[in-house]
């Protein structure tokens, strides 16, 4: 029972941290990094950052730069993980795909972000017709899978970004909105929304002060779950000749570029899988970690910066 | 029976939006879709030929209702590249990817059932932990890349223990029964291996939770072992959440082979799908659309209604479950 005590107390703080946005940002690394997945997950994504940062400056080697007397060449001191079949060197190539996979991570958790969020907020509304329509609308549109949505919209676009950022944020969106539902009518049938409310609260400010907060948790985990699924669809989608336009460097370029001689050069292959593997393993812990780190239910050291606030407020 | 009436109105009415959007998204094409699917070289006589002979001269809402009208009667309209019917082509990709997709699901229940039960049971940490890297990486894994690697363990020619073909389908399809056999091996393992992984995560996820709930105190305090008590009742009262998971699964399976069909150079839907939005084969491409969104609203239908039979704790509900607090 004393647990339930301190759940009601640091929901009522929430909103009122003494810490700013960067002193619980601190806090949630620091925990984040004391557990050995956090480090892995940390080290791996931070890599990810530092990489995609430094091929917009400088790659081992040029893109454009094709060797034609060294094609499908041995990893060596010139070409660290050697040369595709143009002789374009494979790593400055992964080193250059690691920006554009990160600008599409990027852009596709925005996007189920905010239209999760607006799902959400229409079926906890309390315009009960709103929210019954919406709850049944998600269950249908939920069957349509990604791809078939992509080829949809690759018809009119062509392959690009936007197809992958649309296809896949538009059903991560469904998906998060029907997974934080529970937390969120939660949320919204509880007491302090309830005064909330008896005080003149906006419908706007209760969902940023109240309901979002209570998500957060399921927000973690659901939107790095998509990260991990949207790097993989980027791989399958440009594979197939819908995503990144060709040309455009990306992890699933690469891995689609070294396929096409697989029977011949069996070896190139392994590299941008690995790449790829890694990142979304990274990505699908760092949400468990993050949600354990963020929520003041399961991490103490945010409570205690809660408590200490307190105190000072005292004095 | 007031439920099913109210998801079977969803059915239409998301049937109609998915028919708009289909037809809207062909529609908006820069350009017409006669001189695109004439080619960039074609004479203009050919293009004005298409066009009549597509009706596509003719307003766009009478357009949608023959295309409609077409489609109720089970006319799917014709290829314009091969000159088949649409109905034929789906047919015969279906006779491939349908025995793919069977096969390789029961693989994954195979894989994930199993796997995710011991991960609910284990009781060291250690072993825990193994189950719980395991279902990370399993759901991790590119299913290009992962079917490239069992490629270069079994192919034949590439592989270490080059056994199985790697790549390609018999060409009298069906008629080869042991070529067309062999040649599903590989690719239903690398379904069965990634689609398995994520069930062991959903079968781990359902069951724990039920494992820690009163069900299992009850069936414990009346006698029985943790293992019998989760094994026995815990998995029968998740397994009307499972068999929804495996149904939408399955659904999903027709387009998710897609990068698998294609890697494995197997003419099936997705692959087909691919081959023909590159072709530009638009008739076709419009209707095969609209049938593979139609197959998915079918199959989430089906699981909703068979989730609440299956389930009387969801009997008394309405159409919206309510939180339970």
């Amino acid at each position: 029972m004393s647990n339930n005590t301190q759940i009601t107390v640091s929901h009522n703080d929430g909103g009122r941290l003494r810490y700013g946005f960067a002193g619980r940002a601190a806090i949630v690394l620091k925990t984040m990094w004391r557990r050995g997945e956090g480090k892995f997950t940390l080290i791996v994504l931070a890599l990810w950052l530092v990489v995609a940062l430094i091929s917009l400056i400088w790659t081992p080697q040029s893109l454009w730069a094709t060797d034609g007397y060294h094609v499908w060449a041995k990893p060596s001191a010139s070409h660290w993980l050697g040369t595709d079949g143009t002789g374009a060197d494979v790593f400055s190539w992964l080193m250059a795909g690691s920006r554009t996979n990160l600008l599409i991570v990027v852009l596709t958790v925005a996007f189920s972000a905010l239209w999760g969020l607006l799902l959400v907020s229409a079926m906890v509304a309390r315009a009960s017709a709103l929210a019954s329509a919406s709850v049944v609308v998600i269950d249908a549109l939920i069957s349509i899978p990604t791809v078939l949505l992509a080829l949809i919209l690759a018809v009119p676009l062509g392959a690009s970004i936007t197809v992958i950022v649309i296809a896949c944020g538009f059903g991560y969106g469904l998906n998060l909105a029907r997974v934080a539902r529970p937390s969120a009518l939660l949320a919204a049938r509880s007491s302090y929304v309830e005064s909330a409310l008896a005080n003149g609260a906006s419908g706007w400010r209760i969902l940023v002060s109240h309901i979002i907060p209570n998500i957060v948790p399921v927000l973690a985990v659901q939107l790095s779950l998509s990260a991990g699924t949207a790097v993989l669809a980027e791989s399958g989608l440009t594979y197939l000749g819908i995503g990144v336009p060709s040309g455009m460097p990306s992890w699933g370029h690469s891995l689609a570029t070294s396929v096409k001689l697989i029977n011949v050069f069996p070896l190139t292959v392994l590299w941008p899988g690995l790449v790829v593997t890694v990142v979304v393993v990274a990505l699908n812990i760092f949400g468990d970690v993050l949600r354990d780190a963020i929520d003041p239910v399961t991490n103490p050291a945010l409570r205690q910066t809660a408590a200490s606030a307190e105190k000072e407020d005292e004095r | 029976m007031r439920f099913v009436i109210r998801r079977l109105l969803l059915f239409v009415v998301a049937l109609f939006g998915i028919s708009v959007v289909v037809f809207a998204a062909l529609r908006i094409l820069p350009g017409d879709v006669a001189s695109i699917m004439a080619g960039i070289n074609a004479p203009a006589s050919r293009v004005a030929q298409l066009r009549e002979q597509l009706g596509l001269n003719r307003p766009l809402v009478a357009q949608y209702f023959d295309w409609m009208g077409a489609l109720v009667t089970g006319d799917f309209g014709t290829s314009i590249l091969t000159g088949r019917s649409v109905t034929a082509l789906i047919g015969a990709r279906a006779s491939i990817t349908f025995p793919l997709i069977i096969v390789g699901l029961l693989i994954a229940m195979l894989i994930g059932l199993p796997l995710g039960c011991a991960a609910v049971l284990a009781r060291s940490p250690r072993v825990r932990m193994a189950f719980h890297v395991l279902a990370i990486i399993g759901g991790s894994v590119p299913a290009l890349w992962g079917g490239l690697l069992l490629i270069l363990l079994f192919g034949k020619g590439v592989g270490l223990v080059g056994i199985l073909p790697s790549q390609g389908f018999p060409l009298d399809g069906w008629g080869e029964p042991v070529g067309a056999m062999l040649s599903l091996i590989l690719p239903a393992f690398t379904v069965g291996i990634i689609v398995g992984a994520s069930l062991m995560r959903y079968t781990r996820a359902a069951l724990g939770d039920l494992a820690n709930s009163g069900y299992i105190d009850m069936a414990r305090s009346c006698g029985m072992t943790r293992t019998q008590a989760v094994l026995r009742v815990g998995l029968r009262l998740a397994m009307p959440q499972l068999v929804s998971v495996i149904g939408l699964t399955f659904a999903s399976m027709v387009t998710g082979v897609m990068v698998i069909e294609n890697l494995f150079a197997l003419p099936g839907i997705g692959n087909g799908l691919v081959t023909d939005v590159g072709n530009r084969d638009l008739i076709a491409v419009q209707s095969e659309l609209f049938l593979l969104a139609a197959f998915f609203l079918t199959i989430g239908l089906i699981v909703d209604v068979l989730h609440r039979l299956l389930d009387p704790r969801l009997k008394n509900a309405s159409g919206v479950s309510e939180v339970s607090a």
